[in-house]
């Protein structure tokens, strides 16, 4: 058991302003890469500005990227989302294919939800396409004049057939022989 | 780690003991008092707490299981089919929907519940499977049964 | 929410009333029909903690059938808290004293005890007799079926329907009964 979801509010799956209905707003506006130009953590975030950086800000004319050397102290990225958020994490020792996705991940995510606990993985505005159960979806529409209590309601009407009526149903019977040997 | 002698096997204390009720006092944060505070008292809660979870994880299923199986028993209530027969007929008919499926088809789309009923009870029809669970219970729905019967026979004849 | 999402809602959770007629109705047995609807739990909306209860009216409550000789066997029993205050009720001189105790109870002890149990009681009203307060009756929108089979009894059909009603054979007219 681990104890980090003791303080976390809970929170459903939901897109800003029905973000990617329609139309993509990306939600990064702002992403600053943190690192040492000579520290051995930093190295892979020293290939990923090398190799990826260029690429990344030309694909996302959207987002303003930083960068910010600074002597001897561990690599990290630093977001700022469109709804305020600020979300830091320490890339200290990470390769550079780590970094990569890191940074696929703080593209494509709408802000800092990594303080909350979803509930439930998936979210509908529409849960039902008939319209959800109610009380009146079966009902008998003969009860809305019905004159209640009435034995016609208030019979249990599974119970197997009675001697009295499977009598009834001999004599009807009889009734269509002798009929049916006048003609 | 290799010990190659008694003594220093001796000397190799456990992990630091900040670090150990650290642990103990992070699953116990949300307690009040010094069931939070105090560690004797507080890995006593934490280990109860543990086993409570241990045992709840099966009883979570259980409870969700009884409360799916009292839902779809209300709605095949209203469509005059036992929940026996229902799963039943649907496993026959090989419709292979569990109970949670079933219950979330209930309450929120009613109509296509009401088709795998009819699909269930025309499976059985065809088969000639006889509910031995059903308790004659009457159903919300208006059968008038014996009625029914006398005049499907009536018409029968009749033509 | 929408304004008509609020109305579906309203629409799911409505509260419905139901009337029950005891009559000729084993007390424990129908307890569980009655239990159901007033938990909520004939709907398949179900959850204990939501609200999703009806009310049931009972009528009749006084012509209700003990199963063998259970109005002599069963006894009802309470305890004044004080010392000595125990007390052994037989069934029919419960039933004499308050013909709507031994429904209530039966439908009590058919629910688990827990706190909703006493909340969920104040949705069940019962009646000795046909009479039924006019404001609660003009709430009933639905009748709760019987579990048993109510037999009529033969002075009580029109006397035209017995003579009219097929039989197996005609008694001898020289016949006399002892």
């Amino acid at each position: 058991m681990s104890a980090n979801n003791l303080f976390l509010k809970s929170a459903f799956v939901r897109a800003p302003l029905k973000n990617g209905v329609g139309r993509y707003v990306c939600q990064l506006q702002r992403i600053v890469f943190k690192f040492c130009k000579s520290n051995g953590a930093s190295r892979g975030m020293r290939d990923f500005i090398e190799q990826d950086l260029v690429d990344f800000s030309k694909d996302n004319p959207g987002v303003v990227v930083y960068l910010k050397p600074r002597r001897h102290r561990g690599p990290v990225i630093v977001g700022e989302y469109l709804n305020g958020d600020r979300l830091w994490m320490s890339v200290h020792n990470k390769t550079h294919e780590e970094i990569v996705k890191w940074v696929e991940l703080f593209r494509t995510q709408q802000g800092n939800n990594w303080n909350s606990r979803l509930r439930k993985y998936q979210y509908t505005n529409h849960p039902s396409v008939q319209g959800p159960w109610t009380p009146f979806t079966f009902k008998d529409p003969e009860l809305n004049t019905a004159e209640l209590p009435d034995v016609r309601f208030g019979s249990n009407n599974r119970l197997p057939a009675t001697a009295t009526e499977q009598l009834r149903l001999m004599f009807e019977k009889q009734k269509l022989d002798e009929l049916k040997t006048a003609e | 780690m290799v010990f190659l002698s008694v003594i220093n096997w001796a000397r190799c204390r456990g992990p630091d003991e900040f670090w150990r009720k650290r642990r103990v006092f992070r699953l116990a944060a949300h307690y009040i008092g010094r069931r939070r505070n105090c560690y004797s008292i507080a890995v006593r809660n934490v280990h109860r707490a543990l086993v409570y979870a241990t045992k709840a994880r099966k009883l979570k299923k259980e409870d969700m299981k009884s409360l799916w199986d009292v839902r779809i028993t209300a709605a095949c209530e209203q469509h005059n089919i036992t929940l026996f027969s229902l799963r039943e007929g649907l496993d026959r008919a090989n419709i292979m929907l569990d109970r949670k499926s079933l219950s979330d088809l209930a309450s929120w789309e009613p109509k296509t519940f009401e088709a795998l009923a009819a699909v269930a009870k025309y499976k059985l029809e065809t088969d000639r499977f006889i509910d031995g669970q059903d308790k004659c219970h009457p159903t919300g729905i208006n059968l008038n049964l014996k009625d029914v019967m006398l005049e499907a026979w009536l018409n029968e004849k009749k033509k | 929410m929408s304004a008509a999402k609020r109305v579906q809602q309203w629409a799911t959770f409505a509260r419905s009333w139901h009337i029950f007629d005891c009559k000729w109705q084993d007390p424990y047995e129908s307890a569980h029909v009655i239990k159901k609807y007033l938990m909520g739990m004939h709907k398949p909306i179900y959850h204990p903690m939501n609200d999703c209860g009806d009310v049931v009216v009972c009528i009749n409550s006084r012509e209700i059938a003990l199963r063998g000789d259970e109005w002599r066997k069963r006894a009802y029993f309470h305890h004044t808290g004080y010392p000595g205050g125990a007390s052994w009720t037989l069934a029919w001189e419960l039933h004499n004293k308050d013909p709507t105790m031994i429904i209530k109870k039966a439908v009590y002890r058919a629910m688990t005890g827990n706190l909703q149990r006493r909340h969920t009681m104040q949705r069940l009203f019962i009646y000795p007799g046909e009479n039924v307060p006019e404001d609660v009756l003009q709430n009933v929108t639905n009748q709760i079926r019987q579990i048993r089979y109510v037999p009529k009894r033969l002075d009580h059909i029109p006397e035209e329907e017995v003579k009219n009603y097929p039989k197996v054979m005609e008694y001898p007219e020289d016949f006399v009964v002892k």
